[in-house]
């Protein structure tokens, strides 16, 4: 018995030890670099969040190929993912443990506006820089010195893609006079509705005949859409980020044969899944404001990206963490060092205008200003045309030629 | 507001709720006879949703019949885990600890379902795409969408083969003497536990056809049961607990409520409508719409 006790304890000992005999002792070069990614991983906003890690790993494994961060003496970036989950408190205590259990450069997040406001908190109190998409308005507003804002803001982005679709709309001979805004209660959609509601639309000359807001999810679409029939907007503003709210909505437009084109505030409608649910017929001509979309000339990253990912096609989410991944890198090259503090005094600093970093993002130039705001970043309108999402405008930047649909 | 626009807000809350009914009396059928509060019910409802777009995608069987197919697996897989896990925290004990163990159980059983889902199937929303899905039948001026229209009808048929079941059948009478009185049903020689797995296999494979019945038109993801879970406890309590046609009768009320809340609420305030005819009926009759009043002796 006792032999028997001894050969098991010996077996386990092997075990044990055997991995770590395995691996080869060889000491790092260079201080790894850390970036966090705080994302849902889990939850009703897990896609999205699997979406941004796509994009933040493709960067990391070219960064990571091309001899690291030379002036660490080729240090490698390493990602620490954290599962922000589906609410700002799973969030905020996911970034709390991520960034005080180990030395974080910078982190990357969280998506929703919501928990970026509340994970950004963490970052500062901490002083780690923080890349965002977020497009919240109130983001940048609290004067936090490492939060960095990739998007234009929710309300430039309704007045820049407004001025953008009313002169569309004029070229197509189909001026926009009455339109129609639908969506749920979610920051980013409310910040983006609230400038046009109360403001860029009368300015325009444009009248709101709907205007119906939900907290998702959605039980029945039926109403809404019918009050979109009886009213025949010219256009419809939608924000529906909940995706099975969303699909109801479309259902609906196409059950009750409305015909007015629909204008989508945010990446959410141009998401893969989307042609699965409900076909590309039904998506054709929709269009989408985004805050970042392939661009003319990004043709080889989106080949990488489909190739790697087996994704159809590349979005905002996962274009916004590729650049950020390489805007760090390129600060850590400044700041020849691993330090939050120095990394955050050199993106403050930092104006690229090539490599990977800078095109990614239109308009081909990396600067933030004293808010944390990315200079001259402009929205992009996305348009769906024949199942896959192109950009339309701004028309220099533009993959397809935007269609504009019959409003009656 | 005309008649016309009325009608269409009563028939589209009608239809929502037929598929919310079929939800509910699974929940209602476990409550009723084990006395357990099944939190896990609609990850089950999320399962049988997948089921049916796998049965779908690979072997393009229709979802309508798909959310049929799928009973008996999910009927067997409701008496294995009312085998294996339930049988352990029910019959016997100190009624407080059973529980509070229930409860941990079911959460827990709960939230392994889901996070289980989403590592395995990934978070992706998937969705049938039906050709029914985008049409309507019009009656009149008012418009009925086909695949509610069918869902609805499908969920009547199975809640009635339910109904004939409890009634018609010795072992249907069985279950519901062993949940009204389960200390005489054992004197009678009816098998307590087993009538206990029965409940559980029929009440999982209820919530698994609702779910295949709202795979025509409801996108599908591992988190989709938050958005209904809610609504399936409300039609419970609603129709008073433990009642089989009480559920039903809940879950068609709170369609109707929800579609009618939007006559005179915004669409913010959707659910709250379903919330204060709920506060009503517990403040003017307890013990719910169908429920039988208790006495303390």
């Amino acid at each position: 018995m006792k032999n028997v006790a001894v050969g098991l304890a010996v077996v386990m000992a092997v075990l044990i030890a055997a991995p770590m005999l395995l691996t080869p002792a060889t000491a790092p070069a260079a201080e790894d670099l850390k970036i966090a990614l705080v994302v849902p991983l889990s939850g009703r906003w897990a896609r999205q969040g699997q979406l941004k890690k796509m994009g933040a790993e493709m960067a990391i494994a070219e960064v990571n190929a091309q001899g690291g961060i030379k002036s660490l003496g080729g240090a490698k970036i390493v990602l620490r993912e954290a599962d922000a989950g589906d609410s700002v408190e799973k969030a905020v205590s996911a970034a709390q443990r991520a960034l005080t259990r180990e030395k974080i450069s910078a982190g990357i997040g969280s998506w929703l506006s919501s928990f970026t406001l509340g994970v950004t908190e963490v970052a500062e109190r901490l002083e780690v820089p923080w890349f965002t998409l977020s497009y919240a308005d109130s983001i940048t507003e609290r004067g936090f010195k490492y939060t960095f804002q990739s998007s234009p803001v929710s309300s430039a982005q309704a007045e820049q893609a407004l001025e953008q679709l009313v002169e569309i709309a004029k070229r197509n001979n189909q001026p926009i006079k009455k339109a129609a805004i639908i969506g749920d209660n979610t920051a980013a959609t409310v910040f983006f509705f609230k400038p046009l509601r109360e403001k860029l639309l009368k300015a325009k000359g444009i009248e709101v005949v709907v205007d119906e807001i939900w907290t998702p999810p959605l039980a029945d679409a039926t109403a809404i859409v019918q009050k979109i029939r009886a009213t025949q907007p010219d256009i419809i503003f939608y924000g529906a980020t909940n995706f099975p709210d969303s699909i109801q909505v479309l259902q609906k437009i196409k059950e009750f044969g409305v015909k007015s084109p629909i204008q989508g505030v945010g990446a959410w409608l141009v998401t893969p899944e989307y042609v699965k649910a409900v076909g590309p017929e039904l998506l054709d001509s929709i269009k989408a404001v985004v805050a970042a979309h392939p661009l003319k000339g990004q043709e080889e990253l989106v080949k990488r990206f489909k190739e790697r990912t087996g994704e159809p096609f590349m979005t905002q989410d996962p274009l916004m963490s590729y650049a950020h991944v390489w805007i760090i890198k390129e600060a850590a090259e400044r700041a020849k060092s691993t330090d939050p503090k120095a990394i955050r005094d050199a993106v403050a600093k930092l104006d690229i205008t090539s490599g990977p970093a800078a095109t990614a993002l239109a308009p081909g130039r990396i600067r933030y200003d004293e808010h944390g705001r990315r200079i001259g970043a402009i929205p992009i309108i996305v348009q769906w045309q024949g199942g896959e999402p192109f950009t339309v405008a701004p028309n220099e930047l533009a993959t397809r030629k935007l269609v504009w649909q019959a409003g009656k | 507001m005309a008649l016309g626009d009325f009608l269409q807000y009563v028939v589209t809350g009608l239809l929502v709720g037929g598929v919310y009914a079929l939800m509910s009396i699974g929940l209602a059928l476990i409550f009723g006879v084990m006395r357990v509060v099944n939190f896990a019910q609609g990850d089950f409802m999320m399962l049988g949703m997948y089921m049916t777009y796998f049965l779908t995608t690979a072997y393009g069987i229709d979802p309508l019949l798909g959310a049929v197919v799928i009973v008996p697996p999910f009927f067997l897989v409701g008496v294995a885990v009312h085998r294996v896990l339930l049988a352990r925290v029910t019959g016997g004990g100190d009624p407080q600890r059973l529980m509070d163990t229930q409860l941990i159980l079911t959460l827990g059983l709960s939230l392994i379902i889901t996070n289980g889902t989403t590592m395995l199937l990934t978070p992706m929303p998937r969705g049938i795409k039906t050709s029914y899905a985008t049409q309507a039948f019009a009656v009149g001026p008012i418009l009925m969408n086909e695949a509610r229209s069918y869902a609805f009808l499908m969920a009547l048929f199975l809640a009635g083969v339910v109904y004939l079941f409890l009634t018609r059948t010795d072992l249907g009478k069985a279950l519901r003497a062993a949940a009204d009185e389960p200390e005489a049903a054992g004197y009678q020689g009816i098998d307590v536990r087993a009538m206990h797995g029965l409940a559980f296999g029929v009440g999982i494979a209820l919530v698994a056809a609702a779910g295949g019945l709202l795979a025509t038109y409801h996108p599908i993801e591992p988190t989709v049961a938050v958005n209904f879970i809610v609504l399936m406890f409300v039609a419970v309590v609603l129709g008073g607990l433990g009642s089989i046609p009480g559920a039903f009768a809940g879950g068609l009320v709170i369609g109707i409520v929800q579609s009618l809340t939007l006559l005179v609420l915004p669409f913010q305030l959707q659910n709250v409508g379903v919330f204060i005819a709920f506060l009503l009926v517990l403040y003017l009759r307890p013990q719910g719409l169908f429920g039988q009043r208790l006495r303390a002796v």
